[in-house]
């Protein structure tokens, strides 16, 4: 990989420690990736912010880089944090929240912006064609394929080297050639609802590996729905995009996938682990809600209100709580509570004694059997906000 | 007995020799490991229950969350970690784990001819590993 002066000054030391290492990492995959040189990026995003998924080590590593002074170059926002500081801090033990703090101190430290959201795109929008190192495999779904920028799934140290080097390895989905599609997706049936995009993404995860695919019958599918679809698709695989439209390419050649709505009905059956019909806490909000879902969930709850026996947690963004304030205060007046900055899957929800969530994402019903140790309840939007007002 | 050699690409350098421990299923290590001891914790998965320490961990790719690789991290730390990592095709959060985690790491193996069980010797500078298929070792750690 050919490096410019500068690049290679960083590289032998002849910066900081922390530049050094940073470089170290986006040499060594650009290498392996066969990446000509290092590119420009717009802004980066990282992930592995929740003190529960990171835990101790990887938190002295983040110390470490932000003792040594180690510098973002570009705009770079942060995933949720593992509680937020109104309604979750005052639940869980005060240790927890001390050392949440601290890996947010690393990162503002380090000149993050505290976003602590995983749709960055709602705060500032990527423009078409630019590059982005970003980590927060759903939101490098969406960016690839509903933004038109480019960008690789980073895990979560090397979108912070890209950070603070400024730039990332110009391989993989930086390059026009790896874009492509290599399968056809044909549905039998239009898709009905947020939790049969979910599905489609499980389902296709699983058996397209890193393959991108045209999906045929997505053209009328709203932007909400396309994030459901990917969340689920970075969940399940390695794919990191997927096109809605039908590209300018001949299509006859390439292979095809029929997915038949019994698939789509046996992902959802498998993603509820349980039979209960009452759930602890019933969650939407993976990834976090735009200005439409908030409105959306308002308008569905109407005059009803929440059941006690029930918790209800909407996540969104800050920026996005701030815009839909007049829905947000419906919904909590009606019992429902709308968190910033974290979600019911990187925090501590056994702590709260949540045994069994409902949820209308199919990437919370992934992962909350592991990270949560309870039991999931996929079901559409609708349904979720009925059986919180009525049970 | 002569030992099977398999060539891929090197990712990570490094030399061991270890029990194998096999997955036709991806892995992520977000969610899919158990941080503390290593332990396979997704349900439905082929090695649900096997732990994953000082093995030469063999598995198609990674998948899901980009936190896998402060995963792969922690473990290490805590000396929970693979002994090394094989993969049929790497992905980029599973080798920047292996990279600051420093586990010798080599993909572009076809790890169908390893079995759960067998020693494995990792040579990752040169990208080659050595088989020895071993009878009655099966699932050790399970």
């Amino acid at each position: 990989m050919h490096l410019t002066k500068e690049e290679e000054r960083i590289y032998d030391g002849e910066f900081c420690w922390a530049n050094q290492v940073c470089m170290k990492i986006l040499v060594r995959l650009g290498e392996l990736f066969k990446a000509k040189k290092l590119i420009p990026i717009s802004s980066s995003h990282v992930s592995g912010v929740s003190y529960k998924t990171l835990g101790d080590a990887p938190t002295e590593f983040l110390e470490a880089l932000a003792k040594a002074n180690a510098k973002v170059k570009v705009k770079s926002t942060l995933n949720p944090q593992s509680l937020d500081c109104n309604f979750l801090c005052k639940r869980l033990p005060s240790d927890l929240y001390e050392k949440q703090m601290n890996v947010l101190n690393c990162f503002e430290k380090m000149g993050f912006t505290s976003s602590l959201t995983c749709t960055p795109y709602y705060l500032e929008k990527p423009k078409k064609d630019v590059h982005l190192a970003w980590a927060e495999s759903s939101a490098v779904v969406y960016a690839n394929s509903v933004l038109g920028a480019w960008t690789n799934r980073e895990g979560g140290p090397s979108a912070l080297a890209a950070a603070i080097i400024g730039k990332t390895p110009d391989y993989g989905m930086h390059q026009a050639e790896n874009r492509q599609p290599k399968v056809l997706v044909k549905l039998e049936k239009p898709l009905l609802d947020d939790v049969e995009f979910g599905a489609l993404g499980i389902f296709l995860g699983k058996i397209l590996k890193d393959e991108i695919p045209i999906i045929q019958g997505l053209e009328k599918a709203s932007k909400d729905n396309l994030k459901q679809l990917g969340a689920a698709l970075a969940t399940a695989g390695m794919t990191n995009m997927f096109y809605h439209k039908l590209p300018r390419i001949k299509t006859e050649k390439i292979e095809k996938i029929s997915v038949q709505t019994s698939d789509l009905k046996r992902t959802i059956e498998k993603l509820t682990t349980t039979s209960t019909k009452t759930p602890d806490l019933i969650f939407v909000g993976c990834p976090h809600c735009s200005l439409n879902e908030i409105r959306q969930i308002a308008k569905l709850i109407g005059s009803r209100k929440i059941r006690k026996e029930t918790e209800f947690w909407v996540c969104t963004s800050r920026h996005i709580k701030e815009k839909a304030i007049k829905h947000v205060k419906k919904i909590e007046r009606n019992g429902g509570h709308v968190l910033t900055d974290t979600c019911a899957v990187v925090t501590w929800t056994e702590k709260l004694g949540i045994k069994t969530i409902m949820t209308n994402s199919a990437k919370t019903a992934h992962y909350v059997p592991t990270l949560n140790k309870a039991q999931t309840i996929l079901a559409p939007l609708k349904e979720c906000i009925k059986k919180a007002c009525e049970g | 007995m002569q030992p099977i050699t398999l060539k891929g690409r090197k990712i990570v350098e490094g030399h061991c020799k270890a029990e194998a421990l096999v997955s036709t299923k991806p892995i992520s290590f977000l969610g899919g490991v158990d941080p503390a001891d290593g332990k396979i914790i997704e349900r439905d998965h082929d090695l649900y229950g096997a732990c994953i320490k000082d093995k030469v961990l063999c598995f198609p790719h990674g998948h899901g969350s980009t936190v896998g690789s402060y995963v792969l991290y922690s473990l290490a730390k805590k000396n929970c970690a693979p002994k090394a990592i094989i993969n049929q095709t790497a992905d980029p959060v599973v080798v920047v784990g292996a990279i600051i985690a420093n586990i010798p790491m080599i993909d572009q193996i076809e790890i169908k001819k390893i079995t759960t069980g067998d020693i494995a010797e990792v040579d990752a500078h040169k990208g080659i590993i050595k088989i020895w298929k071993e009878k009655g070792a099966k699932q050790a750690c399970i």
